[in-house]
């Protein structure tokens, strides 16, 4: 039987150090879904009014409605959180070991530490939205929640941004959720799963 | 489960969701007294009826106001805050020293 993640030790330390025990092992049940551990990819953050106009002078797609995903390349994303606020993610790339600076990048934008502070998971297969229905109050079901949306609301109590967009060509949910609670919504998902024959 | 409709993000169970208290004009903090500042800061009228509020949807981290009848709990309306508030507020370093 196979060990879950984050019980198991590591044999070599990411480049990142991490709060706990994350890598990239995959928990996966043939078929039907797939829960994989992102959270050495890079992700950032910015928030303030600034911003929109920033990432269209980085080259970055401008997403105008808060809670929407847009991909701004080859596994790279922008996530609007609020009017004001924005993640970029770089599936491409590890991340950064350097913590953010402290300074705004332009007058009114501020750098957010979600690297630091947040897991990133993907969840796919064509159960998912039936297995985050027994976790999650809000709909995920593609009907009400296609590609490109976003949810900021709570799994199994805890809070969790939920979006919906494709990880090397399959369609699924990221999940980012405090690191400190990482251990215990891994168990969640993965007791979730067992109902849908999880491995 | 109760819910409540968020400006940002939609209708949510109310588990989401943390009070923060009446809205209350601000007094100026340069020019009003200690006790108007406590009064402001630590006390709410306690009437009953259609209260504004302040109300945080604590998975986005986003504020907003609610209308709400604090006997019968019905929430009237929600929005954001940014219908009652247009301008940033700035303290300067001798307004909060003392």
């Amino acid at each position: 039987m196979r060990g879950r993640p984050y019980e198991l030790p590591i044999a070599q330390p990411p480049r990142l150090p991490c709060r706990y025990p994350c890598s990239h092992r995959v928990r996966c049940a043939p078929g039907s879904l797939t829960l994989s551990d992102l959270s050495l990819q890079r992700r950032s953050g910015l928030r303030g009014s600034d911003v929109p106009d920033w990432l269209v002078q980085q080259g970055l797609p401008r997403v105008d409605t808060p809670n929407r995903i847009e991909a701004a390349g080859e596994q790279q994303w922008v996530m609007a959180l609020s009017k004001r606020e924005f993640w970029m993610l770089d599936g491409n790339q590890t991340a950064l070991e350097e913590r953010p600076a402290s300074v705004a990048v332009t007058p009114n934008a501020w750098p957010l530490y979600c690297q630091h502070s947040h897991v990133w998971w993907h969840l796919s297969g064509d159960d998912r939205a039936a297995l985050m229905a027994k976790l999650c109050g809000v709909d995920l079901s593609e009907a009400v929640f296609p590609v490109g949306h976003v949810a900021q609301t709570q799994m199994a109590r805890i809070s969790v941004i939920v979006a919906h967009h494709d990880w090397q060509g399959v369609a699924g949910f990221s999940l980012f959720l405090d690191q400190s609670l990482a251990a215990y919504a891994w168990s969640a998902l993965e007791d979730a799963m067992q109902e849908f024959g999880a491995c | 489960m109760k819910r409540m409709q968020c400006p940002l993000n939609g209708l949510r169970n109310i588990s989401e969701f943390v009070y923060g208290g009446q809205v209350t004009t601000m007094p100026n903090p340069a020019t009003c007294t200690d006790k108007q500042w406590a009064h402001y800061v630590f006390y709410e009228d306690n009437d009953i009826g259609v209260m504004r509020e302040w109300w945080l949807h604590a998975p986005s981290g986003y504020w907003f106001i609610a209308e709400r009848h604090n006997a019968s709990d019905e929430i009237v309306r929600t929005y954001d805050a940014s219908e009652c508030f247009s301008s940033r507020v700035d303290f300067s370093a001798s307004e909060t020293a003392s």
